[in-house]
């Protein structure tokens, strides 16, 4: 599968060098358009039952030939009483009027409907209910929108999968959601259920003794394998069972204990046990359940370690999908590590219910945990590092955040500072104990090309051994390609997701279900914001008209040349202006984003302040970032793509972008999460900011609609602003005379399209994983010494175009002439 | 409040008749009893308290009936009592309309009403009908007017008169049955109660009935009789004049009352017909009125004052609209602007779209109207969290009190507006057009002439045709008629 996506991905390059729509736009729009089909045209098929096993291995195959043989085709619906009659209305609805499933008498008490043709499930939540049955959802479901009333999920077959590997079992599936529904559960959804997780977790792959055990509680299933013709073979004889199975005690939680969890957490329970009856009773149904199974025991029979692939391999094509525990307290080969979260660490409540799914029967699940940017992701991946306290990996985006997870580490818990190793371009060295932890980034450890001596050594270090537990940071940004190769180079018993946004515009986000393991734990962004976990944040999107010149040319101009024009509209330079100087004077820290190096570039030179895009060297980097930080002259900084993720600025209250990624909701969310984690952010009645600027009648308000749909679903609400009030009466208003703004539509349509091309290289989206990225940058290089059309008065400088030295760069500025600055930082800093 | 609204309507309309005409009316004892109970409060007490006072009253003494800060109510009262001529002034004292007095004592001693109140059938019907017959008919037959209006498909379209009436009013236009949209009036209709939406109708109907030569008091009495009769009951049409029988056929079409068939001697009134001049807001809204006979046909634990009393509609800022209705009617109203995408028992789940607006907003409804019917249809869960959003704006800023409450979140309201106002952009000058040009040369100059002076608002050079603003005008073709003169 990854193969064949990564050929795809370099036929779109080669074919369209340059145009970066392709993947994010366009793909996105037919899915939803495919959606749609789905619901509305194919009303035969209530239910789409993709064979869910046979996803993983050939999925890529399965979605083009999708609409022929995944559709499973229902018979005549049995839920159809034989005595409904449709009304009037009915016909608008085509097959998705639902009315005929009679409501139960008690209705009003339960809080969701779910739908019997495509999943969804829709809940009240304000229901006394509905916080059990969002917890059971999230499990179960994907959530799709959770604004403050009516949440969406949808059952899907990944997320039953996900459902199945924490441990809940069909029937449990099934009866809660007969419980909490105010309608009968349509035999569909019953079938689907069934369909989907018969199969499903029925088989686990342990890790025991460094000796790989498959097991599964019924042992008819394993005498099933057993009698595979491939796997049959690959066991390894046991003498002790007559039926050559092994039966053991099941896991059970028992003494584990999450470290940083309170000790109370055990007693949670009983807690449970006074709410709501319905629910509560359902899972304390399933927990003896487990208990039972407990004594019923596991059946397994062990395969050597060498034939794990072909096990894994074999096991997806027959349907029975293996788990991956890690039973990592009777692991006996790999040293423990001396790790563990000091005393005056404290887990947050949903920190600690997303690392319960982790560890829930006391072994190591692997799987992805989503938390908004800010709600602490860093501190659940070194929570669960110290709770399997085994040689750890971490792999994040880039070199800034290899430090801070490094840094991280050592501020919460009580691992020794050798022990903790660093692997970026400027930093080899390894830890010497027989255990340890690694941070490295991505493109390290994937790189194919040719590695220098010391990298190679470090390389071959960490191939060699075998790894307790990996943390993938932002797992969104990394291709399946690139995951492959660092699953395989890698061996890590455990692996752990992070991320903020299980979202990408093209299909890659299903491809880590099964590459990293299921989605375990999903929080609400609304609820972590209500609660003060993340701060509250008003999103506007402030429209700004085109000057008439600039439209005019905006017309005129081929797509690439386009976009620059929007984004150096005068009006947006204007609002740009105007919402700092507001915000400044209000006492926030502002981060500027723009995506188009050549408008960064602008802005921050005429509006005096510092900026950093890909090129800015790390020293300069640093010292702008501190001076933001701690500087009450710098106030506002402008950033390019290279911000976007897993830069750490608590300071940060307010946040404009100018220029974006076309349409990605993922961009969207991430600049967003900049803010979330503001400092201030428990102060009455805080509120953080967040301006989209926006062109008017622009591609820009298209694309901008399409990035907010995701934080849009997440219940933020974007205000439109269509006039800023007082923009007018800004003293120094940047273009405000036409004169100045011919001069820049001058000089913004000399500029070469390249300048409207996004910033590549040393981003997370782009550096990591494409391997041509260093032939892609010298393209650039290239690309600079082209002719320009120009006439020859232009060269000169005979219209308008005179040299002058408008602004400085406050980035020098910041780094020569401030020994003031310098002090400061520093006597801060000594504190 | 509505209720209000459609009693002024008639009100005006019979305060707009001949003195003549309404004298005539007057001699009908259930029709001054329907027009007594549409009079505002105060003029019935003035009314009552003159009705068996055979002394004159003195006009002054009316202001000493009423406190201080009633006059508006008393001014607007005496007002209505005049217009109606139902009194009248000299010398400041004021004189009952005889007629009307005679009548309206009759009716309230149970004198020589005559037939005026109906005749009742001495016989029984052999297929006489219950009052919950009666209420499923009259709800479908009046539903099916308003499907018709928001352009459901039906498999019946309502008669060619209603029909007709429909367009007079100007609730809808369009030619042919097939192509007829509702107008933004239309809309509004819709948002009313069932009453004010009869009486919008039967206004029409009075209109309609003067130019085909029918009497309006015959009709206006049959109108009033119709609410003041008994539901359930049947009534005899050998009380009724020719102009009445021949209304029945209408009636039948708006529901009002129910016949077995058009040969039928007798006919039974419908609750929508006794209930036409009546304070009493059993039926207050179509939704509820539908509400009602769905709730009763199927068993429920929503009773209809549950769903009358809270809102139904719940819109989440990413525009996803859910409605806890099974009302087909509301489903059809919401589906004038709302992309609907799944129905259940009680829930009907959809999504306001730019498109789904911009198609309502096509069709004449404007984003006022929606918000409103958004707003006042809001689920009680909205409209908590909004009291909670003003309450906690208040507690930080003191001084800000008496804002608001916007039960709508602002960004959702904010964008329907926009939607529209997206919808005007185009602005529309007077002028002249210039064309057919002699030479390209006369062309060029009087563009270039006209452009100078900027009065010029478009050219087309390869066309040869420019357009200049109304006040311009004047001067260009001076300019045109010196330079040709000079050329000539």
């Amino acid at each position: 599968m990854s193969l064949r996506s990564g050929a795809r991905k370099n036929y779109n390059e080669l074919v369209n060098p340059d145009d970066d729509f392709s993947d994010d736009t366009n793909t996105s729009m037919s899915e939803i358009e495919e959606e749609e089909d789905d619901d509305y045209k194919k009303p035969k098929a209530p239910l789409k039952i993709k064979n869910p096993t046979a996803n993983r291995g050939t999925k890529r195959k399965q979605q083009d030939a999708e609409d022929e043989d995944v559709l499973v085709e229902a018979g005549p619906n049995l839920d159809i009483p034989p005595d409904y009659v449709p009304d009037v209305v009915s016909k608008m609805f085509n097959k998705n009027d639902f009315s005929y499933l009679k409501l139960k008498p008690d209705h009003a008490s339960r809080p969701i409907w779910i739908s019997p043709s495509d999943g969804r499930i829709i809940l009240e939540s304000f229901s006394p209910l509905a916080e059990q049955a969002q917890d059971f959802l999230v499990t179960i479901a994907e959530p799709i929108s959770r604004p403050s009333h009516i949440h969406e999920y949808r059952i899907t077959a990944y997320s039953l999968y996900a459902a199945v590997s924490v441990g809940l079992e069909t029937d449990d599936i099934i009866s809660v959601l007969n419980r909490l529904s105010k309608v009968p559960v349509a035999t569909s959804i019953v079938d689907f259920i069934k369909g989907a997780t018969i199969s499903y977790g029925k088989v686990k792959l342990v890790l025991k003794h460094n000796r790989y055990f498959v097991e599964s509680t019924q042992a008819d299933i394993l005498q099933m394998l057993l009698k595979d013709e491939v796997l049959g073979p690959l066991r390894i004889d046991s003498s002790d069972s007559a039926n050559g199975l092994t039966s053991g005690k099941a896991p059970e939680q028992g003494d584990l204990k999450i470290p940083g969890t309170k000790p109370s957490n055990g007693q949670e329970g009983q807690t449970d046990g006074t709410v709501e009856d319905i629910y509560a009773s359902v899972v304390g149904a399933k927990e003896d359940d487990i208990e039972e199974d407990d004594i019923d025991a596991v059946h397994s029979f062990e395969i050597s370690n060498d034939s794990v692939e072909i096990v894994k391999k074999r096991c997806q094509e027959i349907d029975y999908p293996v788990l991956e525990e890690y039973d990592f307290r009777n692991d006996q080969r790999n040293p423990d590590l001396d790790i563990d979260l000091k005393p005056s660490t404290q887990i947050r409540p949903y920190q600690e219910k997303s690392l319960s799914k982790m560890f829930g029967n006391g072994r190591a699940r692997s799987g992805i945990i989503v938390l908004p940017c800010g709600a602490g992701k860093t501190l659940v991946g070194i929570t669960a590092a110290c709770t399997i306290r085994k040689s750890t990996i971490v792999l994040c985006t880039s070199s800034v955040s290899v430090m801070q997870w490094r840094q991280q580490f050592l501020q919460w818990c009580t691992i020794q500072p050798e022990s903790v190793a660093v692997f970026t371009s400027d930093n080899k060295e390894m830890f010497h104990s027989e255990s340890g932890l690694v941070v490295s980034t991505y493109s390290m450890v994937a790189n194919t090309r040719n590695r220098s001596h010391d990298s190679q050594k470090v390389m071959d270090f960490l191939t060699s051994r075998e790894w307790g537990f990996i943390i993938l940071d932002e797992v969104h940004v990394v291709p399946a390609a690139m995951f492959r190769r660092v699953v395989t180079t890698i061996a890590a018993h455990a692996k752990l997701g992070l991320t903020a946004t299980l979202v990408r515009e093209d299909d890659k986000i299903s491809d880590l279900n099964f590459l990293i393991g299921p989605k375990l734990y999903e929080a609400n962004w609304m609820d972590l914001a209500q609660k003060g976990h993340i701060a509250n944040v008003q999103c506007a999107e402030v429209w700004c008209p085109m000057t008439a010149e600039f439209y005019q040319e905006y017309l005129r101009e081929s797509a690439r040349k386009r976009m620059l024009l929007y984004i150096m509209n005068p009006t947006k330079f204007q609002a740009c202006q105007f919402l700092i100087q507001y915000h400044e004077k209000r006492g926030d820290k502002i981060i500027v984003f723009a995506d188009n190096v050549y408008a960064l570039q602008e802005y921050a030179l005429k509006l005096g302040k510092p900026f950093i895009y890909g090129s800015t060297p790390q020293q300069e980097r640093m010292n702008i970032l501190q001076n933001f930080q701690y500087n009450d002259q710098v106030n506002t900084i402008f950033l390019s793509k290279v911000g976007d993720t897993s830069i750490d600025l608590p300071e940060a209250t307010c946040l404009i972008q100018i220029s974006s990624h076309y349409g990605s909701r993922r961009q969207e969310a991430q600049r967003l999460g900049r803010i979330l984690r503001a400092k201030r952010r428990n102060d009455e009645g805080f509120n953080a900011f967040f301006y989209s600027l926006v062109s008017k009648d622009t591609q820009e308000m298209y694309y901008s609609t399409k990035r907010q749909a995701f934080l849009v679903d997440q219940g933020y609400a974007f205000k439109v602003i269509t006039h800023l009030h007082g923009m007018e009466s800004l003293p120094d208003l940047a273009y405000a005379s036409a004169r100045e703004r011919r001069e820049l539509l001058q000089e913004v349509l000399l500029k070469n399209e390249d300048a409207a091309s996004l910033e590549v290289g040393d981003d997370a989206d782009n550096s990591v994983g494409r391997g041509n990225n260093v032939t892609k940058r010298s393209n650039n290089g290239k690309v600079k010494a082209q002719r320009t059309a120009g006439s020859l008065a232009s060269l000169a400088g005979g219209e308008d175009m005179a040299y002058i030295e408008y602004s400085s760069n406050k980035n020098k500025e910041l780094k020569e002439h401030h020994p003031l600055i310098q002090k400061m930082y520093y006597k801060k800093a000594k504190k | 409040m509505s209720s209000y609204l459609f009693k002024s309507n008639v009100n005006e309309y019979l305060e707009g008749l001949p003195e003549s005409v309404q004298s005539r009316l007057y001699q009908s004892p259930a029709t001054c009893l329907a027009i007594y109970r549409l009079l505002p409060g105060l003029a019935k007490f003035f009314i009552m308290s003159m009705v068996f006072n055979e002394k004159p009253q003195a006009v002054r003494d009316f202001d000493s009936w009423v406190k201080p800060n009633g006059k508006m109510d008393l001014v607007e009262a005496l007002r209505s009592i005049k217009s109606l001529h139902l009194l009248k002034e000299a010398n400041g004292i004021a004189i009952m309309n005889p007629v009307f007095r005679k009548s309206f004592r009759n009716v309230l001693t149970g004198n020589e009403i005559g037939n005026s109140f109906g005749v009742l059938c001495d016989t029984d019907d052999t297929h006489k009908v219950s009052v919950e017959f009666l209420d499923q008919y009259a709800a479908n037959k009046w539903e099916t007017i308003l499907h018709f209006m928001v352009g459901t498909e039906l498999e019946q379209s309502p008669s060619p008169g209603v029909l007709s009436l429909l367009t007079h009013s100007g609730l809808m236009e369009g030619k042919s049955v097939k192509d007829m949209l509702i107008t933004n009036e239309g809309f509004q209709f819709l948002l009313q109660d069932v009453n004010a939406q009869l009486w919008t109708l039967l206004l029409q109907y009075l209109r309609m009935a003067e130019s085909l030569q029918m009497d309006p008091v015959d009709v206006l009495n049959f109108i009033f009789m119709l609410g003041s009769l008994e539901l359930g009951k049947d009534y005899s049409l050998s009380a009724l004049s020719e102009t009445q029988v021949n209304m029945l056929g209408d009636l039948r079409d708006y529901g009002l009352i129910y016949q077995r068939k058009s040969t039928s001697r007798r006919f039974y009134p419908t609750r929508l017909a006794t209930t036409l001049t009546s304070d009493t807001t059993s039926l207050r809204s179509a939704s509820s009125a539908m509400n009602k006979v769905i709730e009763n046909a199927k068993d429920s634990a929503y009773t209809p004052t549950n769903i009358e009393n809270s809102g139904t509609i719940i819109i989440e800022t990413n525009f996803k609209v859910y409605a806890y209705t099974n009302s087909p009617l509301q489903i059809a109203i919401l589906n004038l602007f709302v992309h609907l995408k799944a129905r259940f028992s009680n829930l009907v789940t959809g999504q306001i779209t730019r498109e789904s607006i911009r198609k309502a907003l096509v069709s004449g409804i404007t984003s006022e109207q929606i918000i409103s019917y958004l707003e006042s249809h809001a689920h009680p869960q909205l409209r908590r969290a909004a009291e909670e959003e003003l309450n906690k704006k208040n507690g930080f800023e003191s001084n800000n009190h008496g804002e608001k409450i916007q039960i709508l979140q602002p960004t959702i309201a904010d964008q329907i507006k926009l939607w529209q106002l997206e919808l005007d952009r185009i602005m529309s000058f007077d002028g002249y057009l210039f064309t057919d040009f002699s030479s390209d040369q006369e062309y060029q100059v009087l563009s270039k002439y006209s452009e100078e002076i900027g009065v010029l608002l478009w050219n087309d050079s390869s066309k040869k045709k420019f357009f200049v603003t109304k006040e311009g005008n004047s001067q260009v073709i001076a300019f045109a008629n010196r330079r040709l003169k000079k050329k000539a």
